[in-house]
């Protein structure tokens, strides 16, 4: 430090220093804290939220919750949820595997690496969050309307959602990517699709069954309730129980569906951190 | 063959990289080309296979007219054109070999390489060219274990696979230590002097160009300041090349005593 | 002429070594695609319909939107945003102090396992099959929605909380300890200045999730846009259905833009942005031979 700021410290500062101005909290900060505020008690209103009802209304009795209570487990053994619950997997199956495919080639086609032109690749994204911004439910309610009710219905639920996820998951890999293999394609005079091929695709391609395994996770668990709109798989079942006030075999089969999805995400949770 | 003429490179922005170059460098020559950062060294070298175009004047590379070469022209020239870069540039997830094989590309047709299928006279030369830079037992190593010699060898090995009559290296050995400098340095100058390969080298460590370059280019501000044998070079002609008196930052040995 | 790599005869490659992780991963995939693929109950032939059955239901419903009904939609968007948003704040209240019994650096192992674990089954359950159990205890009404969107994500949140929790650096905790600081303190000036923007972060980031979910509660009756959207497809009324989507699809994208530029702000918010001098090299351009760079290098 300086023999003059040394002078200073040691001359016990007599003077009261001078601090610098003190920063300000950030204007954007207060607006964004007040709007929260704002927001959130005009939300309150608008569900017509009040405490003391709530509490009211969380411990009445209702049959809904008994069944939750007293589940029951005989539904296991009923062909037709087996069967329903095969078809569940299934369905999860190819859907995710189908949209994996597919993502992989669109998402390399919506980044500057993979498509030199600037329009397709807005097309593109555009085009891909409309997608996203559809519940993987209403997707296949719309399939229910245009093609039918059934297993197809929720397959192409599933194809859709899964491309949306995926593409979107990839192209932000691909935008943070290593661009030197890319220079050193180029340089040894590979093709654009060579250059892809060997520079970027091993780059993310880790990253990239990660997110499949993720997909996966998240249509099994969609799967099970695209049934209640008609698109097969175990909703099916859960909707006829609801109907008929079956609380008891609902909620069996929903456990025991969870079940199976618990398992099935630890194991993919292992592989995932053996990809890394 | 590699003659510059008249060449000029001006980046959108103003800036001039290159002014008005002529420059003849014939087949075999070893050259290193030596300047302050920004001076130019990496557009000259960029320039001959195409990365960089040419704003105005004439270059040609053996048979290329560079300047007015097509895409598919590009590809032929730089297959023709080996490249080692300070970063190394490998693809860290995959092995050596994969890495290696990025050499073959323009030869292999492009179904093969979507499935990953070389045909067996592509793996050999590429087995070929880790063994001469004597890392052959690390083939199915992934790039990410190696260290920073050893990436820079496979990088080599790389621009070898494409057996090619000209190799640019851009700051090849900026990353690595002084003894690990100095492997490199004699690889390059070895593959050079038994394949014929004309080698281009950038450097900013003074004490290494004169060590290994029969002939020293100096750029300065994108002009060519200086042109002689590389044991016509001392202080005196660096510090004019340079423009300021040297620092210890210049020379690696000076640089490694710090 | 091309210069020869070696004048030496073919060499031989080290051995390459078996990734049997990859390979049983690889069998495992395929078995189980072809089995689903061959013993799936579906009409195959009904895929190659299904283009123009979706496009001429696209014409049905877009074709003739119901504008009349535009205002009532627009309002139960705002339900379905305000449920999601409600049902992510309960969330928040529930989850916030339950990760920190989640958090191994603070509570130790086997708490932290069972809180995880009732994270895990919370998170595991669809907001579909809450609201089913919600709908009795309030009726056909939008806290039923609030109530399956707040519960189901007391389960998400909670588990990014204590990823946050497990993460912090000790560094600035140490330093109130040292000047002794209580443990009310600490936590004020250790611990919750580093989490705070990344925990409202995650807040939003779920809060644009849960709109994709409150959309279509509705279909279960649990109030929000997802109930015209049923009536209409129930009783065919494309034009209706058409509108309802586009409302939805609208209003997610606009909240998924505002919460998405919040998010930005606050985690860069306290870093200034440096402006560092260039002193390198010019960039080379793009190696399609184009230049890049939109200023020159420096000199």
């Amino acid at each position: 430090m300086s023999l003059d700021t040394a002078a200073k410290l040691e001359a016990g500062a007599e003077e009261a220093l001078e601090l610098p101005p003190r920063p300000r909290p950030s204007m954007l900060m207060i607006v964004i804290g007040l709007g929260a505020l704002f927001f959130t008690v005009l939300s309150a209103r608008r569900v017509e939220f009040s405490p003391g009802d709530l509490i009211s209304n969380l411990t009445r009795s209702n049959p809904v919750f008994d069944g939750l209570l007293n589940m029951s487990w005989d539904e296991m053994f009923s062909s037709r949820s087996r069967k329903a619950f095969v078809e569940t997997l299934q369905l999860a199956v190819l859907g995710t595997t189908a949209g994996v495919i597919v993502s992989l080639p669109l998402a390399l086609w919506a980044t500057e690496i993979g498509n030199p032109y600037v329009v397709p690749r807005l097309i593109l994204r555009s085009i891909n969050n409309v997608i996203r911004a559809i519940p993987d439910l209403l997707w296949a309610g719309l399939f229910v309307l245009g093609v039918g009710i059934g297993a197809l219905s929720g397959l192409l639920a599933l194809f859709f959602f899964s491309l949306a996820v995926m593409v979107k998951l990839t192209a932000d890999t691909l935008d943070g990517i290593d661009m030197g293999p890319i220079e050193a394609a180029n340089a040894a005079g590979a093709t654009h699709t060579q250059m892809l091929r060997t520079a970027v695709v091993p780059q993310i391609l880790s990253a990239f069954s990660s997110y499949a395994l993720y997909d996966f996770e998240l249509n099994l668990r969609a799967s099970a309730v695209l049934g209640l709109v008609g698109a097969g798989g175990i909703g099916q079942r859960l909707d006829f129980f609801r109907n008929r006030g079956q609380w008891d075999k609902l909620w069996g089969l929903v456990l025991m569906f969870f079940l199976v999805v618990f398992v099935v995400e630890r194991i993919s949770v292992s592989i995932r951190r053996r990809l890394v | 063959m590699i003659r510059f003429d008249k060449a000029s490179v001006t980046y959108p922005g103003g800036v001039s990289a290159m002014r008005n170059l002529d420059l003849e460098i014939s087949d075999g020559e070893f050259v290193v080309i030596v300047g302050l950062s920004g001076a130019g060294k990496s557009t000259l070298v960029r320039a001959i296979n195409g990365l960089v175009p040419l704003t105005d004047g004439g270059l040609q590379v053996n048979d290329h007219d560079v300047p007015n070469l097509d895409r598919k022209g590009l590809r032929a020239l730089r297959s023709e054109v080996g490249m080692i870069f300070q970063g190394f540039n490998l693809v860290d997830r995959t092995t050596v070999l994969n890495n290696v094989l990025m050499g073959r590309l323009h030869q292999v047709p492009t179904w093969r390489t979507l499935v990953a299928r070389y045909p067996q006279a592509d793996i050999d030369i590429a087995a070929r060219a880790l063994e001469r830079v004597e890392i052959l037992d690390r083939a199915y190593t992934r790039a990410t274990n190696l260290s920073g010699g050893q990436r820079q060898r496979v990088g080599i090995a790389r621009a070898l696979a494409q057996e090619p009559k000209i190799i640019l290296a851009d700051e090849p050995v900026a990353s690595l230590d002084p003894p690990t400098s100095h492997v490199v340095m004699k690889y390059l100058q070895q593959i050079s002097r038994e394949l014929g390969i004309t080698t281009i080298v950038n450097l900013h460590f003074l004490d290494l160009a004169t060590a290994y370059a029969d002939r020293i280019i100096g750029l300065r501000d994108g002009e060519l300041v200086f042109d002689g044998p590389g044991s016509a070079a001392d202080e005196t002609t660096f510090r004019d090349i340079y423009g300021r008196s040297l620092t210890a930052d210049d020379t690696m040995a000076k640089q490694a005593a710090l | 002429m091309n210069a020869t790599v070696s004048t030496s005869g073919s060499v031989r490659l080290p051995s390459k070594g078996r990734d049997t992780f990859r390979l049983v991963l690889t069998t495992t995939f395929v078995v189980l695609f072809g089995w689903s693929a061959i013993s799936v109950e579906l009409k195959w032939s009904r895929l190659l319909e299904a283009p123009a059955d979706m496009y001429r239901l696209a014409q049905v419903m877009f074709g003739n939107l119901a504008w009349d009904q535009f205002g009532n939609l627009v309002g139960l968007m705002w339900d379905s945003i305000a449920m999601a948003w409600m049902g992510t704040l309960i969330a928040a209240v529930f989850a916030i102090p339950l990760s920190f019994l989640a958090a191994e650096n603070l509570v130790g192992r086997p708490i932290a396992w069972v809180v995880r674990q009732v994270f895990n089954v919370l998170r595991a359950v669809p907001e579909v099959i809450l609201a089913l159990l919600f709908i009795p205890v309030f009726g056909l009404s939008p806290m039923a929605g609030v109530l399956a969107i707040g519960v189901g994500s007391i389960g998400s949140l909670g588990k990014l909380f204590y990823e946050i929790i497990e993460n912090i650096k000790t560094n600035p905790i140490e330093a109130a300890d040292a000047v002794g600081a209580s443990a009310v303190q600490r936590l004020r000036w250790g611990v919750i200045p580093q989490v705070a923007p990344e925990l409202t972060s995650f807040l939003l980031y779920r809060f644009e999730i849960n709109i994709r979910a409150s959309s279509v509660l509705g279909i279960v009756g649990a109030g929000g846009i997802g109930g015209a959207l049923a009536d209409a497809i129930r009783f065919k009324e494309f034009g209706q259905a058409g509108l309802a989507l586009i409302v939805v699809i609208v209003g997610t994208i606009a909240v998924d833009a505002v919460s998405g530029s919040i998010r930005r702000r606050i985690v860069a918010g306290p870093k200034q942005a440096d402006s560092v001098e260039p002193d390198e090299e010019p960039l080379p351009p793009t190696s399609t031979g184009a230049p890049a760079l939109a200023s020159g290098p420096r000199g």
